[in-house]
């Protein structure tokens, strides 16, 4: 149940987004992935799930679902809430095989329970609120008990409220699911509150490894810059930053 | 050597052709799509792997929602149609043929093209803005990191709704279209219901109606599988969806025209 990434590069291109990064996340463990927006951090998660394909290295993850929590939610807007949730329990061969109607009702009302959103499964995504959307996302996410979770920038956009509920699941999730976790993030309190381990990347490469309290000790230019939103430092703003 | 290369792109020469090349790669890239996704569709269908309540919701939008703008246009454009001739062909002592003229006109020609525009301008510009929409606020990838494969998902259900809805609603448009003539017939000419009926069956055959049944089952899935395409491969926020929806109505438009020459030519030539 871990995901491991052996000197992973992808280009757009002539520019290397992803220049040669290797890392590897345990089961019940937490990664947050910091840096500038256009440093490839994104581009990690959708090298992961399958949704784009490296140029070279390699992605070794345990058998099972990989699953992914977007920036904006990404709900389908034409489904109510339990549709979301059941999308892959109605949509995929195996699993409308394995659970009746009645089972995968029960499912959804289990997930939408474990993200303390009990009883919306006739509302659609248009009616609920950011945060309410993001969890909902959660819940679509862990519906087919995934063996690693992706989160891409889970609490942007959010008030600090709504962040701190949305980080606290982050970490319940991890407890109840035991999953591999990778969080893409800009945002201190997440990395502070969920992460194990923090990467920080800067031009597609690892510049920083340690733990979240590492990353506070300021013991390295790249994290001192970043911690302390400082525009002198090692790290400069490109004028094009491209894919994120 | 490098000035004079510097010159040559600066040159009118050079930007006609390097824009003229530019165009040519979007096009052969955009037919390359389509045809990809086509036969990915076909597969699906084939394999019988259909979602039949999505099915069946997608027949309900391309047949019933459009059915109203359908019946419309082809019925004014009948009316269009036989208040230009009717009344000259009655004064000429042709007015045994208006119908005839008009049945031919409307079940070879007007009826399945003039549906296929409206179909278009209705169904097939919501289907591109419906899935460019999902492409930029990443409805698509959550479907492909959830393992359900979008071409299944999203292209079955609406390219077979085309193809099983298009010729009903082709053979309504029709009919309404060859009344919509009678009656303007004889407001305009004062030619009797019965003599415009009358010739009407004479120029008809069966080629004609399976010919035109025909060509709304190519157009409807033409029309359903271009603008899911031109959706599915949008690019960036809100442009990109108008972009997709411009590119799936111009595609969409010129594919049933070269379709409506390639049935002329094979069973009327």
């Amino acid at each position: 149940m871990s995901i491991e990434v052996k000197n992973l590069i992808k280009a757009f291109g002539e520019r290397r987004v992803i220049d040669d990064v290797s890392f590897k996340v345990e089961d019940g463990e937490t990664l947050a992935i910091v840096g500038f927006s256009g440093s490839g951090k994104s581009t990690i998660l959708k090298l992961i799930c399958g949704l784009l394909t490296p140029d070279s290295g390699e992605i070794i993850t345990s058998e099972g679902d990989i699953a992914m929590v977007f920036q904006y939610s990404a709900l389908f807007d034409s489904l109510n809430v339990a549709d979301n949730i059941a999308f892959a329990l109605h949509e995929r061969k195996e699993l409308r095989r394995k659970y009746s109607e009645e089972e995968i009702k029960n499912i959804v009302a289990e997930k939408l329970e474990l993200v303390g959103l009990k009883g919306i499964e006739r509302k659609f995504p248009s009616e609920l609120s950011g945060g309410m959307q993001k969890r909902v996302s959660f819940a679509r996410a862990i519906v087919t008990e995934p063996n690693s979770i992706l989160y891409d920038e889970p609490t942007a956009g959010l008030d600090p409220i709504s962040s701190t509920l949305i980080e606290d699941y982050i970490v319940r999730l991890k407890d109840e699911t035991h999953a591999a976790s990778i969080v893409v993030t800009h945002q201190m309190s997440t990395i502070t509150r969920t992460a194990d381990k923090v990467i920080m990347l800067y031009n597609g490469k690892i510049v920083f490894h340690g733990t979240p309290q590492e990353m506070l000790e300021q013991n390295n230019e790249y994290t001192k810059q970043f911690v302390t939103a400082s525009l002198e430092g090692p790290m400069q703003m490109l004028a094009e930053n491209g894919e994120g | 050597m490098s000035s004079l290369r510097r010159y040559y792109k600066q040159s009118a020469t050079y930007k006609i052709f390097s824009g003229l090349t530019v165009e040519l790669y979007r096009f052969l890239e955009t037919l390359g799509q389509i045809a990809l996704k086509g036969f990915e569709t076909a597969k699906y269908i084939l394999k019988g792997q259909i979602d039949k309540s999505e099915l069946i919701e997608q027949c309900r939008r391309f047949g019933i929602t459009s059915l109203p703008i359908t019946l419309s246009i082809v019925g004014m454009t009948s009316i269009i149609v036989a208040s230009q001739v009717a009344l000259e062909m009655v004064k000429q002592g042709g007015g045994n043929f208006v119908g005839l003229l008009m049945t031919i006109l409307i079940v070879r020609e007007v009826g399945v093209i003039m549906s296929g525009f409206a179909i278009i301008s209705m169904i097939g510009s919501s289907l591109a803005s419906e899935i460019a929409t999902m492409r930029v606020t990443e409805q698509i990838d959550a479907i492909e990191v959830l393992k359900v494969n979008p071409v299944r998902y999203l292209f079955v259900p609406r390219v077979l709704s085309g193809i099983i809805m298009m010729p009903p609603v082709v053979v309504v448009a029709s009919a309404i279209g060859v009344i919509a003539g009678a009656v303007t017939a004889n407001l305009t000419s004062g030619l009797g219901y019965r003599a415009f009926f009358d010739s009407a069956w004479l120029g008809i055959y069966m080629k004609d109606l399976g010919v035109c049944l025909l060509k709304a089952l190519f157009f409807g899935g033409t029309i359903a599988l271009i603008s899911c395409s031109c959706g599915y491969y949008a690019k960036g926020g809100a442009k990109g969806v108008g972009e997709a929806t411009t590119k799936a109505v111009v595609w969409s438009f010129v594919a049933i025209v070269i379709w409506d020459m390639f049935f002329a030519i094979a069973f009327f030539f």
